[in-house]
């Protein structure tokens, strides 16, 4: 900058020269180590995500360069031209050059259409989807649970997933799907809106109630074996954060063993109404038909239960005075029932209570 | 730029409201354009209305829905209505032009034939409300009740509006308070009254006609 | 620059102070009580935000038992910042300033104005109010039906219902608000104030308001129909009868976008004031500066749907597109506010140093909105943390650091009195490290995976160091309004008298007394250029 036009102390601008360079290098050097891998997001599984990926990385390495040549201009100037005592004439009174004002307007619109562009590409693969795809999966998004419908090639509902997150211990629970086939993913909601959102698959979509939408992935090969973590994104009431899921990536032999299990599980006639004590318990517009239940004291008893609310999820669990959940029952979908059989309770005062919907509570007594 | 009197410079006189109620700059008063402005608000409320209307029509077939197919009946009263409404925005012209002639009189008898039929105009959407009632079609009908109880009953809540403008003008007007230099407000009515009257004729060609 | 009061005859009326103050129709109280109602509902606003950030603090409910409370925290926290804060203390700022800029007495509708004001303590009692009846509405800010309709899981109660009526209401005074400045911008400017010659903080008063003019009303439409739908059985937006859920995010967003600018235009303004001031330099490229605020005004309602790019249910490459173009604009103003420091001669007062933190902040909140222009980007993006962060560094690093910077920059003229220097850096340290280390650190957890609005996360989701600091941060900022409290208390009492123009200002209002007299001048300086005070200093030679 020597061509400024007022006397100035050479070291000013030295001094404002050699900050500014500290800063991009240390700018620089956060991206490029590990300090800055947490601005990039997580390693993609599928193939849409890998173009996502793709495309971020170009999105942020015109972000991360327009960062630092502004900042950086700011910096210099703010160090540069700080007002001396002597500084007692006004500076130069530049109102503005067309020039450089075309240049800023040229230069930015052509970066931003070369970014629409390049994006515009990228949706057209990230959003295609396939007349045959090799799994049809119907995801349904109530509150405040996934369930996931398994459909055959002629989107005939085959079984249902009802546990959407993945117990390790057992083995059970989560959408499960097949690496390197394509899987295409229909979705509704029975109530409000909500968004299925997998961080690793850089991807959602919003599960609009009277409008089904659809989006297809292939998870790469390589992941077999994986649980992805899911999650609904868009705020859909009270239970907003419980509503997680989680997709696990099976081999395609694994998948169809898994399948079948699946299949025989939903096909499995249900356990007659047993015998004893039991208690007939039903739930509509996610509330018990019942505040109280009363039940004998250190003996066996069951609750025949039937859920009434369509694509909604409902159980009967129990807690003690201490809030402490000590028995726990599968959820069953709208339309079904179900025979929950409970061990012994020493005589007291008891919760039941639904796990997906927290309003949904009531006493039990046993005495 | 013309000189204009509210910035104060030392030659004139020191009064505080100088600017405030007059504006000697030429051109549209300070009311009316403010009129314009608040009208289009409105239009822009309207629009919202009509866009949720034009949206659920589309999702919606058949519309009107079978059980309505004949409650909407143009040749109606609705149509005495409608005459009656599109020809207050004429007197209300006709109000205008008096009084910036400084004819005080035709003023005062066409703004006082504008008020009555604007009232009538209420009275009469109040009893074919009655009517639709009467048909079992209500807020709640659906789609098409809601759509249409929204948009007309907007529509009447601004007449009621217009009304009590067109009161307050006429109140004024008795009083002496208009002349042929000084009648803002009677311009300001009267604009948003034809305003009224233009969203009843969008209203009425697409809820029944189209 | 002798000026006195006006009006003798104000004198002649006794009544008390309060008295004065609730009935005034001047602009300038109005103006200062605007930006004390907003103030007070900035700190109420923060508080609730510190009440997430706890909550947040690490994983494990910290000290909630009821997660719906979660939900109305940071719904209200959303609604009374933007609504009662953010708007009205932008146009509170511009109320003070416009008359007295373009050389006028007065707004051109007193009485309107006053209407204004009082409406927004209404309506924002009445949104706290709801906190105490019965759970105040918890569906976000933005309220989308189905979830905030009437039902059990959705929005059940009177919290939603006095939502949207204060809603409505605040809207309303909006409204009325631009209606005003327009009218007195277009109509009561000075002899020799052309368009082309009014300060930029006019300009961008301007423009807002004609984005408040036509935007406001299509929201109070999507409002009333949801409150038809809630309380009368209308169907507009249950899709289960014939309506639609993402009819209203069309309507709602047709507002909301042109309310983000009508949130940030005005802090343009203010920062377009004071960097020329405080650098001895025009701004740079002044015509090019009003073309880009009417650019972004025009684009502005034509982006409204890259909030919904993931519902499935817009035409994707139309809303990228403007998205991206709309770049361009704020870009242009990027340049224009650096090259106005390039070359001057800087003064670090505080309004300069707020200003500064506008510019590098708001320059993140510029590029880190490009990323959910690219619609595939959107797709991970959206409904994460790293949009909470964007809106931060828009809203707060630009909208909040300029409106700082305004009031350091117009105190002198409203009291008087100027503001302790020593405490206003101390404040925009505080704040400055304080906003970077909550909102920064929310990119990382919102490309990570972590949601908006979710209560609690897992352990093990590796989201526990970002959020502790963010909470921190929280706190920081929190604390950086201590030194501000203490320095409008001690600077009204003991602070240094200001004098007609403390900062060598450019524009009318230092042409007059601090504070003005009712009526605000008995001489204008000659009005030739955007700049009549630089003129009546320098004359035509500075140029």
């Amino acid at each position: 900058m020597s061509s400024t036009p007022r006397k100035r102390p050479a070291p000013d601008a030295l001094v404002a020269g050699i900050v500014v360079v500290i800063l991009i290098a240390l700018v620089v050097a956060v991206f490029l180590t590990g300090a800055g891998s947490t601005l990039y997001p997580p390693n993609a599984v599928t193939s849409q995500a890998h173009e996502i990926r793709g495309l971020y990385d170009i999105v942020f390495a015109f972000a991360v360069a327009i960062f630092i040549v502004v900042e950086a201009l700011i910096v210099w100037s703010v160090l540069r031209y700080r007002r001396r005592p002597t500084d007692v004439e006004l500076p130069v009174q530049t109102h503005g050059n067309n020039l450089v004002e075309v240049i800023w307007t040229v230069i930015p619109t052509a970066i931003v259409l070369f970014l629409f562009v390049i994006s515009w590409n990228t949706l057209n693969n990230v959003d295609a989807v396939s007349d045959e795809p090799d799994v049809r999966i119907h995801a349904i998004a109530g509150q405040f649970a996934w369930q996931f419908e398994y459909l055959d090639g002629n989107g005939a509902r085959v079984a249902t997933q009802l546990v959407p997150s993945y117990d390790a211990e057992t083995g059970t629970g989560g959408m499960a799907v097949p690496v390197g086939r394509s899987i295409q993913v229909t979705l509704d909601s029975p109530d409000v809106i909500h968004a299925f959102y997998v961080p690793r698959f850089l991807f959602k979509r919003d599960v609009v109630p009277g409008q089904t939408n659809v989006f297809e992935f292939n998870v790469d090969e390589a992941e077999a074996g994986q649980v992805f973590r899911g999650q609904c994104a868009e705020l859909c009431g009270t239970g907003h954060r419980q509503m997680l899921f989680n997709v696990i990536a099976l081999a395609p032999a694994d998948y169809e063993t898994w399948l079948a299990d699946l299949v025989e599980k939903s096909n499995a006639t249900p356990a007659p109404r047993p015998s004893g004590t039991v208690l007939d318990v039903s739930a509509e517009g996610i509330r018990f038909d019942t505040a109280a239940l009363q039940v004998p004291a250190d003996g066996p008893f069951a609750i025949a239960f039937t859920n009434n609310d369509p694509s909604i999820l409902h159980d009967i669990d129990i807690k003690d005075a201490s809030g402490a959940v000590i028995q726990d029952q599968a959820t069953i979908t709208g339309g079904t029932t179900a025979n929950y059989t409970y061990t012994p309770l020493a005589a007291g005062t008891y919760t039941f209570f639904c796990s997906i919907h927290p309003n949904m509570t009531g006493t039990l007594t046993a005495k | 730029m013309t000189a204009d009197s509210h910035a104060l410079t030392a030659t004139q006189e020191h009064t505080p409201l100088a600017g405030l109620a007059h504006d000697s700059r030429g051109g549209i008063s300070n009311v009316v354009l403010g009129m314009l402005l608040f009208i289009t608000s409105e239009v822009m409320f309207f629009a919202g209305l009509f866009a949720a209307y034009f949206n659920t029509r589309a999702s919606n077939s058949p519309w009107p829905p079978t059980e309505f197919a004949l409650t909407l009946n143009p040749f109606s009263l609705i149509l005495v209505a409608t005459v009656i409404l599109i020809s207050s925005s004429f007197t209300c012209q006709f109000a205008v032009w008096a009084i910036r002639r400084n004819d005080r009189t035709g003023f005062l008898r066409n703004i006082a034939i504008t008020f009555v039929l604007g009232v009538v105009f209420l009275l009469l959407q109040a009893y074919d409300y009655s009517l639709l009632f009467e048909e079992g079609m209500t807020l709640g009908s659906g789609p098409f009740g809601t759509t249409y109880f929204t948009l007309t009953g907007f529509h009447g809540a601004h007449v009621f509006g217009g009304v009590l403008m067109l009161g307050v003008v006429l109140y004024r007007g008795m009083s002496g308070q208009f002349s042929s230099r000084h009648h803002d407000a009677v311009e300001a009515a009267s604009l948003y009254w034809h305003f009224v009257d233009v969203v009843w004729i969008l209203l009425f060609s697409i809820l029944y006609f189209l | 620059m002798a000026t006195h009061a006006l009006s003798p005859a104000a004198q002649a009326y006794s009544r008390g102070t309060l008295y004065e103050w609730l009935t005034t129709t001047d602009h300038k109280k109005i103006g200062i009580m605007y930006v004390i109602n907003s103030f007070v509902f900035f700190l109420i606003g923060g508080v609730l935000a510190l009440a997430v950030r706890t909550e947040l603090a690490q994983p494990g409910l910290q000290y909630l038992t009821d997660e719906h409370v979660y939900n109305e925290l940071f719904t209200m926290h959303a609604t009374l910042m933007i609504f009662v804060f953010v708007i009205p203390m932008l146009a509170g700022l511009g109320n003070y300033a416009v008359p007295l800029m373009i050389g006028a007495p007065d707004m051109a509708f007193p009485r309107i104005n006053a209407l204004s004001l009082w409406m927004l303590p209404l309506g924002g009692i009445l949104l706290i109010s709801s906190f105490f009846t019965g759970g105040a509405a918890a569906a976000g800010w933005t309220s989308y039906p189905p979830l905030s309709a009437e039902g059990p899981l959705n929005s059940p109660g009177a919290g939603q219902d006095l939502w949207i009526v204060a809603l409505v209401l605040i809207g309303t005074s909006s409204i009325l608000g631009g209606i005003n400045f327009l009218v007195t911008i277009f109509k009561m400017r000075a002899p020799g104030m052309t368009l082309f010659r009014m300060p930029i903080m006019v300009w961008t008063i301007l423009v807002t308001s004609v984005l408040v003019v036509m935007a406001t009303p299509v929201i109070t439409s999507a409002l009333v129909m949801l409150f038809i739908d809630r309380n009368y059985g209308g169907h507009f937006f249950d899709p289960f009868q014939g309506g639609s859920a993402v009819l209203y995010q069309n309507i709602f967003w047709f507002y909301s976008h042109p309310a983000v600018y009508v949130m940030v235009l005005p802090a343009m303004g203010v920062v377009s004031e004071v960097l020329p001031v405080f650098s001895r330099k025009p701004l740079f490229g002044y015509k090019a500066f009003i073309f880009a605020t009417a650019g972004i005004g025009a684009l502005g309602f034509s982006v409204w749907a890259h909030h919904m790019f993931t519902t499935g249910a817009v035409f994707l490459p139309f809303f990228s597109l403007l998205t991206f173009l709309i770049a361009v604009p704020t870009g242009v103003k990027m340049f224009n506010w650096v090259f106005t420091l390039f070359r001057g001669q800087l003064t670090f007062s505080t309004p300069l140093v707020f200003a500064l933190g506008f510019l590098t902040m708001f320059l993140i909140g510029g590029i880190n909105g490009a990323f959910s222009a690219s619609v595939p980007v959107d797709f991970a993006l959206h409904d994460t943390y790293w949009v909470v962060a964007h809106l931060h560094y828009v809203l707060f690093g630009g909208s909040v650091f300029g409106i700082f910077a305004g009031i350091y920059y117009w105190f002198p003229k409203w009291t008087g009195r100027l503001l302790d220097e020593g405490l206003g850096h101390l404040q925009f340290w505080l704040m400055f490290v304080g906003f970077n280390l909550t909102f920064f650190p929310m990119h990382m957890l919102g490309i990570q995976g972590m949601p908006r609005r979710i209560a609690d996360y897992a352990g093990d989701a590796g989201w526990n160091d970002w959020n502790l600091a963010a909470t921190i941060g929280g706190f920081l900022i929190a604390t950086s309004m201590l030194p501000f409290i203490w320095n409008v208390f001690i600077s009204l009492r003991n602070g240094a008298v200001a004098g007609d123009d403390p900062w060598e200002g450019n524009t009318l209002e230092w042409a007059t007394t601090s504070p003005p007299p009712p009526y605000n001048f008995d001489h204008l300086p000659e009005i030739r250029s955007e700049r009549p005070l630089f003129d009546a200093r320098h004359g035509r030679t500075g140029h």
